[in-house]
């Protein structure tokens, strides 16, 4: 059966609602500042430079919490935790990143932990602590938005004993890499965030574990009962979703070369799930996109370019913000969506020839 | 035309992509009538209601209600129309308390705050009328199905309806519960009051109705006052066959020495089941006769591991097997079918090829998807084996009528190959004619050699079908008989003499 091209369903779908979002609002930004799409090339770092570029590179890190945010999301839940697993996964690289203070006197290049260590033990506490999310919504049944909360308040407390309340600074430069680097004329962390995409969205995707994400998140209990193991889908997900919010953790920190137990993170599971619900996922569980995730992400930061770019007054900024995400989410809203759907309808019975 | 035409619909067409969902019905109601409306799934029936509650909007005909044209434009429209709805599923709020219920939206208001104390004086008076003397300052959920039903009854009928229509309202009903419910239509029919009845049980077409109206396939069979249609004619009006092909079904054959496949020695659970013992051959099919409530469902639910037993132990295939949870049961090749298939079996949103697949895909593990084509060989294979009305696998199971959907839970299983198939309550809320061929299906499974434990509260079709018949009563085991010499009779003392016995020994 071939499948035509299909207008009205094109109208119907909350993805195409977000492309014409970003579109919009990149015209605006065009508006504003002709010179808005310009890209040029430095030699010095060898990257390229522009708006666009650094409109996807601001959003790395939420682009990458939201991976997982959609999956919790798809399976009915929130994670509130993800912000603060982002400080504590900071903390626990700068906490690495330490040198000799006999030998030198201020920060360089230089650590007395080996590099890996600085990546792989943040990575590693933050699958554990997504576990323990995982542990009490699983096992115990709690309410993910209940269970999530518990981290989100302690995890900065955890983030600031692991470092005496004192905020580091590192000069290494394998550690700059991650934030500030460069590969194939790109920001480092939109490589990792790329990558990221695709391994998420392969697992998801390749194997059937999106349908069992989708399925517990529809009707958990007939899940159980055709053999799914709903528990294990459920602590895969939030361990998942630490170990991401783990990896955007250093990308946050690289780019500051420095911990931040108070302001790394703050917010992110609010603009995650935002976007994660721009993307066309809804709250209630079951179908979810990625793509549209991805999209989500890149309209709040163009939004926040928008944003700079008016020059609006520092207090008025999330007012503005929150204008533009209410038009937004309008536009994807059912009745918007099926008015156009219907009239795609109607216009594509007169192309036929009228009435059939 | 009869003057007293309450309701007049003519020459009414609705048209979905690619169908044509009613093609020129007409359905007429006069004031103080039962009307039944007949059909199997996707005859037609809902498609008509929803014409009238405003859902969907007719491509054609004329809908006329006391003498003047209207267009129900929304379910709240029909509503003000003096059209009122009570449907299948309780659309109340539990943890209201039934006045509350009945009255929210509309709360009689004094001094502009809610005036409570006439709230509960009118449900309690309304409630009455219903012969039903119940403290309606308790929350809904206190309350047992039945009486919820007649609360959104009570609900419908107080917004001053013209016309009432019940969508199956019986169908999670015991047989008291319909009559007190019968009962109710009379007093509203005796009102002056328009009643559509909606319902697979034709015995109570029957018992409460004054003319039917049969649909088929989207078009108009035509419209019978009772006592001119015999059941036989009935049946073979709606389905188009007659009843002797439909029902030609035949017991299975089973080998006096054929293995145990499924034994299950003393399980229970403390305060639910006890001591239950059940021995399943290869290729057996076992009814389970009892009433709702008896533990039919609670002993299906220990067999597959949906609960875990706490005592006992059992065996399959000759070994025993720790059954800790459903998985462990697909494990092991067994497949059950639960009794509320719409919260229990199936995945709503997801497609009927994604349903289909999900136990493979549950016992390969997700680490070991299926490919698309095999799913969607999978999907057509059942789609066409089962007979499921559906454009394509794509369609999600939600909008499937109840027949179908049963055959998709069904297909679900039956691609797993199991060894043993627990079934409890497949037919209910279904046409006769799927209902038929759901029997049909699992007697060819038997004859396959799968071993087969089939629920129901209907005891003419477990009688039918059954190799042996285990009773039920009271959350125990009471009796296992032969099913070739069993009588509905015998069944019904057994249910009857401990019914009596518990009663005295409650009091």
């Amino acid at each position: 059966m071939k499948k035509r091209f299909d207008l009205s369903t094109l109208m119907r779908s909350k993805v195409t609602w977000a492309v014409v979002a970003e579109v919009l609002i990149l015209l605006v930004c065009l508006i504003v500042r002709p010179d808005f799409f310009t890209i040029s090339y430095q030699p010095s770092t060898g990257m390229l430079y522009g708006n666009l570029i650094d409109i996807v590179n601001r959003s790395s890190e939420i682009t990458i919490i939201a991976m997982g945010m959609t999956l919790v999301i798809a399976l009915g839940g929130t994670d509130l935790s993800v912000g603060a697993l982002v400080a504590v996964s900071g903390a626990i690289a700068l906490k690495f990143l330490r040198w000799d203070v006999t030998v030198y006197n201020t920060p360089g290049d230089y650590t007395v932990s080996p590099f890996f260590l600085v990546l792989v033990v943040p990575m590693l506490v933050c699958i554990l602590m997504g576990l323990f999310n995982g542990f009490l919504i699983a096992k115990w049944e709690m309410q993910p938005i209940i269970a999530t909360l518990i981290l989100m308040v302690c995890g900065r407390g955890i983030a600031q004993i692991l470092t005496n309340g004192k905020q580091f600074t590192t000069g290494y430069s394998p550690f700059r890499v991650i934030g500030q680097g460069s590969f194939l004329f790109l920001p480092m962390p939109i490589i990792i965030t790329a990558v990221v995409v695709a391994l998420v969205s392969l697992f998801v995707r390749k194997t059937a574990f999106g349908t069992f994400v989708e399925s517990v998140g529809i009707n958990r209990k007939a899940s159980r009962l055709s053999g799914i193991n709903a528990q294990m889908i459920i602590f895969i997900v939030f361990a998942l979703t630490g170990f991401l919010s783990g990896i955007s953790g250093l990308i946050y920190s690289s780019r500051i070369m420095s911990n931040d137990s108070n302001n790394a993170g703050l917010n992110f599971e609010m603009d995650a799930i935002l976007a994660v619900v721009i993307g066309g996922t809804s709250m209630t569980g079951g179908k979810f996109s990625l793509v549209g995730t991805v999209l989500g992400s890149i309209i709040i930061r163009t939004i926040v370019t928008l944003v700079y770019y008016f020059g609006i007054a520092s207090e008025a900024t999330m007012a503005f913000k929150a204008v533009i995400i209410a038009v937004v989410i309008v536009l994807q809203s059912e009745p918007v969506r099926n008015y156009f759907s219907k009239r795609a309808n109607a216009r594509a019975k007169l192309a036929n020839g009228g009435v059939k | 035309m009869p003057e007293n035409n309450i309701l007049e619909m003519r020459q009414i067409e609705i048209q979905f992509p690619g169908v044509k969902a009613l093609d020129k019905v007409d359905f007429s109601l006069r004031a103080g009538e039962i009307h039944s409306l007949l059909g199997e799934n996707g005859a037609g029936k809902s498609t008509l209601i929803k014409c009238l509650t405003g859902v969907h909007h007719k491509d054609g005909g004329t809908i006329i209600l006391d003498g003047r044209e209207v267009q129900p434009q929304s379910p709240q429209n029909a509503i003000e129309l003096g059209i009122s709805t009570v449907y299948q599923e309780v659309n109340l709020c539990p943890n209201l308390t039934v006045a509350e219920n009945i009255f929210v939206g509309r709360q009689p208001m004094k001094f502009g705050q809610i005036d409570w104390r006439t709230i509960n004086r009118r449900a309690r008076e309304l409630m009455r009328r219903f012969h039903l003397d119940i403290d309606v300052s308790r929350p809904l959920s206190y309350y047992s199905t039945a009486v919820q039903q007649m609360v959104s009854i009570a609900r419908a009928v107080d917004v001053q309806a013209k016309i009432l229509i019940l969508d199956e309202p019986t169908s999670s009903l015991d047989d008291n519960e319909v009559k007190l419910l019968f009962q109710v239509m009379r007093d509203l029919k005796a009102e002056g009051m328009g009643i559509i009845f909606i319902t697979h049980f034709l015995d109570q077409v029957y018992a409460v109705s004054d003319r039917l109206t049969i649909l088929r396939n989207g078009h108009l069979v035509g419209t019978y006052n009772i006592e001119d249609i015999s059941k036989v004619e009935l049946v073979t009006q709606m389905v188009g066959k007659d009843m002797d092909t439909i029902f030609n079904l035949k017991r299975v054959n089973v080998d006096k020495d054929a293995p145990y496949m499924l034994s299950a020695r003393h399980i229970g659970i403390p305060g639910q089941v006890e001591d239950i013992s059940v021995s399943l051959r290869k290729g057996e099919l076992m009814g389970f006769a009892g009433l709702l409530g008896s533990g039919r469902t609670e002993t299906a639910e220990m067999l597959f591991g949906a609960t875990k037993i706490a005592n006992g132990e059992i065996e399959l295939n000759g070994k025993k097997t720790d059954i800790r949870k459903p998985y462990d049961a697909l494990m092991n090749g067994m497949a059950f079918c639960p009794e509320d298939r719409k919260v229990d079996g199936i995945i709503g949103d997801l497609s009927i090829r994604e349903n289909i697949a999900l136990a493979v895909q549950a016992r390969r593990g997700f680490m070991h998807p299926l490919s698309r084509k095999e799913q969607n060989d999978l999907a057509d294979k059942y789609i066409q084996a089962l007979g499921i009305a559906t454009p394509n696998a794509e369609k999600k199971i939600g909008e499937l009528s109840g027949g179908n959907q049963q055959k998709v839970i069904l297909a679900r299983w039956m691609a797993t190959n199991p060894k043993v198939l627990i079934l409890d309550e497949p037919t209910r809320g279904i046409d006769i004619g799927a209902k038929a061929e759901i029997q049909r299906l699992m007697l060819e499974m038997c004859e396959d050699g799968v071993s087969v434990i089939f629920i129901s509260s209907e005891l003419d079709e477990i009688i039918r079908c059954s190799n042996r018949i285990v009773v039920m009563r009271d959350r125990e085991k009471v009796a296992e008989t032969d099913g070739a010499d069993c009588t509905q009779e015998k069944i019904l003392s057994i249910i009857a003499e401990g019914a009596q016995s518990a009663g005295g020994a409650e009091s």
